[in-house]
C-alpha cells in the first residue's frame, strides 16, 4: 500500500467522523491537523485506533507523535514505514 | 427568597392585578409561601414570597412608615440585625422583624449609598413615590437575578424572564448574540441575555428608572489590590471572616442545611455552620454510578465529622435526561454541560426534607484560585518564556489527573495549551476553554452565521475589561474574567439560584461575603497558588478544621455524564424530536446534516471528547429552549387578588401628608 493510499483512506475516515460539522473545510496533507482543530487530543486517540485496525498493527504509545501523527502526509509516512517493518505490507 | 415582578409605567395609566398575578404565577416556585401585590396608578409590584426571616412579620410589598416608599426584594440581606440597630438609633421606627424592612429605612436614611453597607445576596426594587423613581439593585456578584425589559416606554422587572413575557406585554424572540456568548463562555455576558430586548441587571449595579429613562451604574468594582508580602496576621484574619461569614449567613427562622461535594471548600463550610447549628446538621450531596464522578467516599467521611444528618441524590445516567427539559425551563438558557441536572435534583431533595436554605462552597475557586485553569494558565506562560524547552511543557501531564488517561498528556495534549493564544492577549488564560466551547459554533446554520456576522464576543469581552485589568497580576487578570465570563452567568445562575429555586431552595454563598472577597484579592497571588498546589493560604487554614485527607486533596471539579445521558436506554422521545431534521429546520439555528453527523456518532458511542459533548448538550438545550419560551410559550393562570397575604393600594397623591397604605385582603 501507498502512501498516497493510506492518506486518502485516512482522509476519508477524517471526513466523515471529524468533519461532518465542516463539510466546505479543505486541508492538505501537510496542515496540522491539531492546529486547524480538525481532531483533539481525544480525536488523535480515536485516529490511533483506526490506523492500528485499518492498516493492521498496533501502535506502540511512543510513536504517538506530532511528527508521526500530526499530519495526513505524516501519518502515511508512518504507517507505509510501520507495516514495511511489521511484515504487513 | 422571594420571586419579584412589577411594571413601571411612563404615565400614570394604571397596573392591573391580573397581569402582576400572571407574572407572580409564572414564578411561584421561587415563593411558594406568600403572596403580595402593590397597585397604583403607576407602579405595580407582585412578590411571592419564600419565608426565611420573620415568617409571619416579612410579607410584601412592603412600605415604610407613611407609604411613600414601596419594596420588593428577592434575597437576604445577613447584616439586618446591625443596620436595624443603627437606624433605630437615628430614630426609624420598625414594624416588623424582616431584613427587607431595613432596606427600606436604609434606602430612607442613606439613599442609593445604602449599598456600600449591606451584606448580603439580594435584588430589589424599590419605589420612591416623592421622587416619582424607581430603584433597582442586584448584590456584589450577582447570587440573586434581576431582568427587565422596556416595552412600549414603560419599564417591566422580574427575578426571572418568563415572568416578563407572562405579563403579555413583552414579546420572547431570541437573541442570537446571547446564544452566541453561552457558545463562547458557557453562558450569556450580562446585561445580555438570550432573549432580544431582555437585560439583566449587572452584578454589583442599580439602576433608576425615571420619566420613562433607565440609568444604570456600578456601585461595586472588582478589585484586585494585590500586596507584596502576606501580612502576619493572614491566618487570624481569614479564620474571623471565615467564621463571621458562616454565621451571618446562618442567620434564618428556619432550619439551614449544607450542600456537600467531599471537596475542600464545602467541607469547611459545613464544618462550620454544623459548629455553629443549633440543631443537628443536614447535608445533602449528589452522588454518580460513575466511579470517574463519584466523590461519595470524601462526602461520608465529612458528614460523619461534622456529625450531620447526610441525605444523598443518587444520579444515574438517564436520570439527567429525564429531567433536563426542566432544567431548561428554570435555567431559561442553553447550556454546554447537564451538571445543572443533578443540582435541580438534589433541591427537590433538599425541599422533600423540609430544608429550604442551604449553604454552599461555591466562590472559593475564585477567591482562593482553585481552578485547574490558574494552574494551566500558570504553566502556559512558564512554558511560552521558553518555547524549545522540551521538559516544561511535560508539567501540562500534572494538570488533569482525573481525566480519563487517554485524554491526556503526550505531545499532542501539551501541543494544544501552547497554541491556544498569545500571552499578551488580555483574554490569554482563558483562551483554551473559550475556544473549545466555540467549537460549537461550528454546527451554526447559515442563518445564524449570517445574522452574527460581524460580532465578536471576546473583542466585546476585551472592550468592557476595566481599566485597572492591565495593573493586576496575569492570575488575577485569570480570576477576574472567570468571576465575569462563569461565576455570574452559570455557576450563580444556571447551576446556581435556578436549580435551587426550581424547587424553592435557597442558596447561601459564604465564599462570595465581599469582605472576603476584598482579604483576598489583596494577598500575594503566591499565598493562592503556590507552585501546583492550589487554594494554599485555606488549606493552611482549615489544617485541624476538616480532616486532613479532605484539607489535602487535590481539587476535583464537579462534572456530571454528557451526551451518553440522552442516548442510553430509556431514552427519552424529546431527544429524537428535537434533533431530527424538521425540528432543526423549525428552528434554524443548527445546519441539520452537521447535527445528523453528531447524532450518527453519539448513537455509536463514540463521541467521547468534550467537543462533541458539549455540543450535543449545546444543541439539545438550545432546542429545548427554543421549543419552550418561543414554540409553546405558556401563559400561567393569574395568583387572584383574593389569595394575596398583602396588598397594598396607592391611594392619593404625595405631599398631602403621611400617607399609610391600607392593606387589604387578608394582610
Amino acid at each position: 500500500m501507498t502512501e498516497t493510499e493510506v492518506a486518502a483512506l485516512t482522509r476519508a475516515y477524517i471526513v466523515e467522523n471529524f468533519l461532518y460539522m465542516r463539510r466546505d473545510f479543505r486541508f492538505q496533507d501537510g496542515d496540522s491537523l491539531l492546529v486547524s482543530g480538525v481532531v483533539d487530543s481525544l480525536g488523535i486517540m480515536e485516529l490511533v485506533e483506526f490506523i492500528g485496525a485499518e492498516f493492521g498493527f498496533e501502535v506502540d504509545p511512543a510513536e504517538i507523535t506530532e511528527e508521526n501523527f500530526g499530519t495526513l502526509a505524516g501519518i502515511a509516512r508512518y504507517v507505509v514505514a510501520k507495516r514495511a517493518c511489521t511484515g504487513t505490507a | 427568597m422571594c420571586g419579584i415582578a412589577g411594571i413601571a409605567r411612563r404615565e400614570p395609566r394604571g397596573t392591573c392585578a391580573e397581569t402582576l398575578g400572571r407574572m407572580a404565577a409564572s414564578i411561584r416556585h421561587r415563593g411558594p409561601d406568600g403572596f403580595g401585590l402593590f397597585l397604583g396608578p403607576r407602579v405595580g409590584f407582585a412578590s411571592v414570597r419564600l419565608s426565611i426571616i420573620d415568617v409571619v412579620g416579612g410579607a410584601q410589598p412592603l412600605g415604610n412608615e407613611d407609604g411613600r416608599i414601596v419594596i420588593v426584594q428577592n434575597g437576604e440581606v445577613y447584616n439586618y440585625i446591625e443596620l436595624r440597630r443603627e437606624l433605630e438609633a437615628k430614630g426609624h421606627r420598625f414594624r416588623t422583624h424582616s431584613d427587607t424592612e431595613v432596606l427600606v429605612h436604609g434606602y430612607e436614611e442613606w439613599g442609593e449609598a445604602m449599598l456600600g453597607r449591606l451584606n448580603g445576596q439580594f435584588a430589589f426594587v424599590i419605589y420612591d413615590r416623592r421622587s416619582e423613581r424607581l430603584f433597582l439593585a442586584r448584590d456584589r456578584f450577582g447570587v440573586r437575578p434581576l431582568f427587565y425589559a422596556v416595552s412600549g416606554g414603560d419599564l417591566y422587572f422580574a427575578s426571572e424572564a418568563k415572568a416578563l413575557f407572562a405579563s403579555g406585554e413583552v414579546e420572547a424572540s431570541p437573541d442570537l448574540a446571547g446564544l452566541d456568548e453561552v457558545f463562547t463562555f458557557w453562558a450569556p455576558r450580562a446585561p445580555r441575555t438570550t432573549f432580544r430586548g431582555v437585560s439583566a441587571l449587572e452584578p454589583g449595579c442599580c439602576a433608576v428608572w425615571r420619566d420613562g429613562r433607565l440609568e444604570t451604574r456600578r456601585y461595586f468594582d472588582l478589585d484586585y489590590p494585590e500586596a507584596r508580602e502576606e501580612p502576619p496576621d493572614t491566618l487570624q484574619a481569614l479564620d474571623a471572616l471565615m467564621r463571621t461569614g458562616v454565621s451571618l449567613r446562618m442567620r434564618a427562622d428556619v432550619p439551614v442545611g449544607g450542600y456537600l461535594s467531599g471537596g475542600l471548600d464545602s467541607s469547611i463550610v459545613c464544618s462550620l455552620a454544623a459548629a455553629a447549628s443549633p440543631y443537628q446538621l443536614r447535608t445533602f450531596s449528589v452522588t454518580f454510578d460513575d466511579p470517574g464522578l463519584d466523590e461519595s467516599v470524601h462526602q461520608q467521611e465529612v458528614a460523619a465529622g461534622v456529625g450531620s444528618l447526610h441525605l444523598v441524590q443518587p444520579i444515574r445516567r438517564e436520570t439527567i435526561a429525564q429531567v433536563f427539559p426542566d432544567v431548561i425551563r428554570h435555567t431559561e438558557t442553553p447550556l454546554v454541560r447537564t451538571a445543572p441536572a443533578p443540582m435541580f435534583l438534589l433541591s427537590r431533595l433538599t425541599r422533600d426534607n423540609a430544608v429550604k436554605v442551604v449553604l454552599t462552597g461555591e466562590g472559593s475557586d475564585e477567591m482562593f484560585l482553585g481552578y485547574d485553569l490558574f494552574k494551566e494558565t500558570a504553566v502556559r506562560r512558564f512554558c511560552l518564556r521558553q518555547p524549545q524547552s522540551r521538559s516544561r511543557p511535560r508539567l501540562f501531564d500534572r494538570l488533569y489527573p482525573y481525566l480519563r488517561r487517554e485524554a491526556q498528556g503526550g505531545e499532542l495534549w501539551r501541543r494544544f495549551f501552547l497554541t491556544a493564544g498569545s500571552a499578551d492577549d488580555p483574554l490569554f488564560s482563558h483562551q483554551p476553554r473559550f475556544q473549545l466551547t466555540a467549537r460549537i459554533k461550528e454546527f451554526y446554520s447559515g442563518d445564524v452565521r449570517a445574522a452574527l456576522c460581524g460580532f465578536d464576543a471576546l473583542q466585546e469581552l476585551r472592550g468592557a475589561l476595566p481599566a485597572s485589568f492591565g495593573r493586576w497580576s496575569f492570575l488575577n487578570q485569570a480570576a477576574y474574567l472567570e468571576i465575569v465570563t462563569l461565576l455570574e452567568g452559570y455557576l450563580l445562575s444556571s447551576q446556581g439560584d435556578r436549580m435551587g429555586m426550581a424547587h424553592s431552595v435557597e442558596g447561601r454563598f459564604p465564599y462570595l461575603d465581599h469582605r472576603l472577597f476584598a482579604f483576598a484579592a489583596s494577598l500575594p497571588t503566591r499565598s493562592k497558588l503556590r507552585g501546583l498546589h492550589e487554594k494554599a493560604v485555606l488549606r493552611r487554614w482549615a489544617a485541624g478544621k476538616v480532616p486532613p485527607s479532605i484539607a489535602q486533596r487535590a481539587k476535583q471539579p464537579y462534572r456530571a455524564p454528557d451526551a451518553p445521558t440522552f442516548f442510553g436506554p430509556g431514552r427519552p422521545e424529546y431527544v429524537g424530536e428535537l434533533l431530527d431534521e424538521c425540528a432543526l429546520a423549525r428552528t434554524r439555528m443548527f445546519d441539520p446534516q452537521a447535527v445528523a453527523g453528531l447524532v450518527r456518532r453519539c448513537e455509536a458511542g463514540r463521541a467521547t471528547g468534550f467537543r462533541e459533548n458539549q455540543a450535543l448538550v449545546g444543541i439539545l438545550s438550545a432546542q429545548l429552549w427554543h421549543h419552550e419560551f418561543f414554540e409553546r410559550p405558556q401563559t400561567p393562570e393569574p395568583i387572584a387578588i383574593d389569595r394575596a397575604d398583602v396588598v397594598l393600594r396607592e391611594v392619593d397623591p404625595v405631599g398631602a401628608g403621611p400617607n399609610p397604605i391600607p392593606s387589604g385582603a387578608r394582610g
